[in-house]
């Protein structure tokens, strides 16, 4: 595919997959390109000299860079024709960047936590510890070599651990509250806050399958079964190369192994 | 619309929204509460769901025909949606994910650290001297654990050495981004934008507490000097209540709990 427009992205799942799929849903035509973050890719040298922050996603567009995934779906909203993604209304604009900065901020430090602990961090720990030791040496920035540390080794203490799971409770509280009160998370319009948030929410009935049900959670299923019926989300989730991608087989009704 | 700005002490936050509203030219009715006291929590303030759970923690809140806005952030994005052409916010798109990249830093880096030092500072001392059960009652209605844990911190004063390091040299880091920023414009931006509130607003009261990291950066002085002679700052501040205005701050964003 030609394009000006060049995705550098991992899985179809948290940071990567919000402008995966905003891309999509815009139509906006795309060169993928595909960053394993479980080889460490994203500090390798090939890809530092594109975005020296070592973070995925990264997106260009004309030669120009830009990190932060939740900026770059604002600003794919904004440069490219399309289905409107942002409501017109000024305080609903506002509610959709006060939800996508709850799950960034609030709710998916907790996910991942529990992510890694349970899912990534045993699967990344099989590899050579020197290796790994390399990795952790070549991340540029020092909070995020912080964090990788925790994450590769486990570092997390049983109080930091109860403190995310109790947390991902509120979360489903305050999403299911929400979505009883309105068809989508932000506003009465599907939106980049609906977007954002399935990415951290979609394996919420695998890895919460006792906390997030049809039963209790009744709203939340609606929504998440509203955005699985995209088109969009087909197509995003197919680029996924991993069991990961393959958990939102759950809304076909299939069984999944990988919880996390 | 009908607009009122529940704000504390122009500093922080509350210097941050004042001034933005400012610049918009939008009107709303000005309500100063005490948020060093808890006040946003104390039945004035109509809390909604967002304000109760704000990431900011204790910023001010905006509140537009009945429903309740908050972090400081958005809600100059939203006065710069509410009243197009104000200058708050580029027009072009890179731009613009440019500014909410820079705030984003502001916001996730700094200002956690920036609150910490300042809250230990200048609030911890009169937390400290109220009556147990007074704090306890001011405290009591915060829906969200971890801001009521916040606040129990923040009267015993406890910063752990590790982060007060961490905090200060997030300060530093700040300062010395704006600097470097600077070598080829005189804001944030290019022209004014939001950018220079949310940056000043966290920066400026670090003066007073971590002076090394201004040393021998001239543009940053000159930048602070500017940002301050602006008319819409200059209101903002003259909303003062209390001698020391910059020092009422109440406990901000979390430390990172990633580290």
């Amino acid at each position: 595919m030609t394009s000006d427009v060049t995705l550098y992205h991992w899985e179809p799942n948290a940071n990567s997959g919000k402008p995966m799929l905003t891309l999509v849903e815009k139509g906006v035509p795309f060169n993928s390109h595909y960053i394993d973050l479980l080889a460490f890719d994203q500090h390798k040298p090939d890809y530092l000299a594109i975005n020296p922050m070592g973070t995925i996603p990264a997106m260009t567009h004309g030669g120009r860079l830009m990190n932060e995934s939740t900026a770059i779906m604002e600003y794919v909203e904004e440069a490219f024709p399309g289905p409107a993604l942002m409501p017109a209304d000024a305080v609903d604009r506002w509610r959709v960047r006060w939800w996508m900065k709850f799950f960034d901020q609030w709710l998916g430090p907790s996910l991942s936590m529990l992510g890694w602990n349970v899912g990534i961090g045993p699967k990344v720990r099989e590899r050579d510890p020197e290796e790994l030791k390399a990795a952790i040496e070549r991340i540029p920035l020092p909070e995020r070599r912080i964090a990788w540390r925790k994450a590769i080794y486990g570092l997390f203490s049983e109080e930091e651990l109860a403190e995310s799971r109790r947390r991902i409770l509120i979360g489903i509280e305050l999403t299911e509250r929400t979505l009883g009160e309105r068809e989508w998370l932000a506003c009465e319009s599907y939106s980049l806050a609906d977007i954002n948030a399935f990415n951290s929410a979609y394996f919420l009935p695998l890895s919460q399958s006792e906390h997030c049900n049809d039963e209790l959670t009744p709203n939340i299923m609606r929504w998440l079964r509203a955005i699985y019926a995209r088109p969009a989300v087909k197509t995003t989730w197919a680029m996924g190369r991993t069991k990961m991608a393959e958990r939102i087989k759950i809304f076909e009704g299939q069984e999944v192994d990988d919880k996390w | 619309m009908v607009m009122t700005l529940f704000h504390g002490e122009p500093t922080g936050p509350s210097l941050t929204v004042l001034a933005a509203l400012f610049e918009s030219g939008l009107e709303a009715d000005l309500k100063p509460i005490d948020l060093t006291r808890a006040e946003r929590h104390g039945g004035i303030v109509p809390l909604n769901l967002e304000a109760r759970y704000s990431v900011e923690g204790e910023g001010p809140v905006l509140v537009v025909d009945g429903e309740a806005l908050s972090d400081s952030v958005f809600i100059g994005c939203f006065l710069d949606d509410a009243a197009p052409g104000c200058g708050l916010r580029p027009t072009d798109p890179y731009a613009r994910w440019e500014m909410m990249a820079w705030c984003r830093w502001m916001i996730e880096r700094l200002a956690p650290g920036a609150a910490a030092l300042a809250n230990l500072a200048w609030t911890t001392p009169g937390l400290a001297a109220l009556n147990e059960s007074v704090f306890e009652a001011l405290i009591a209605p915060i829906e969200a654990q971890d801001l009521r844990e916040r606040w129990i911190a923040t009267r015993a004063g406890a910063l752990p050495d590790d982060q007060r390091a961490a905090s200060e040299a997030r300060v530093h880091e700040a300062a010395k981004k704006i600097e470097d920023r600077l070598s080829d414009r005189e804001w944030i931006m290019g022209d004014f934008s939001l950018a220079d509130l949310e940056s000043y607003s966290w920066v400026a009261p670090m003066r007073d507490l971590v002076p090394a990291a201004f040393e021998g950066k001239p543009r940053l002085a000159a930048w602070l000097a500017r940002v301050e002679a602006r008319p819409s700052v200059q209101r903002a501040l003259a909303q003062a209540r209390t001698a020391a205005p910059a020092h009422g701050f109440a406990p901000g964003p979390e430390i990172n709990r990633w580290g």
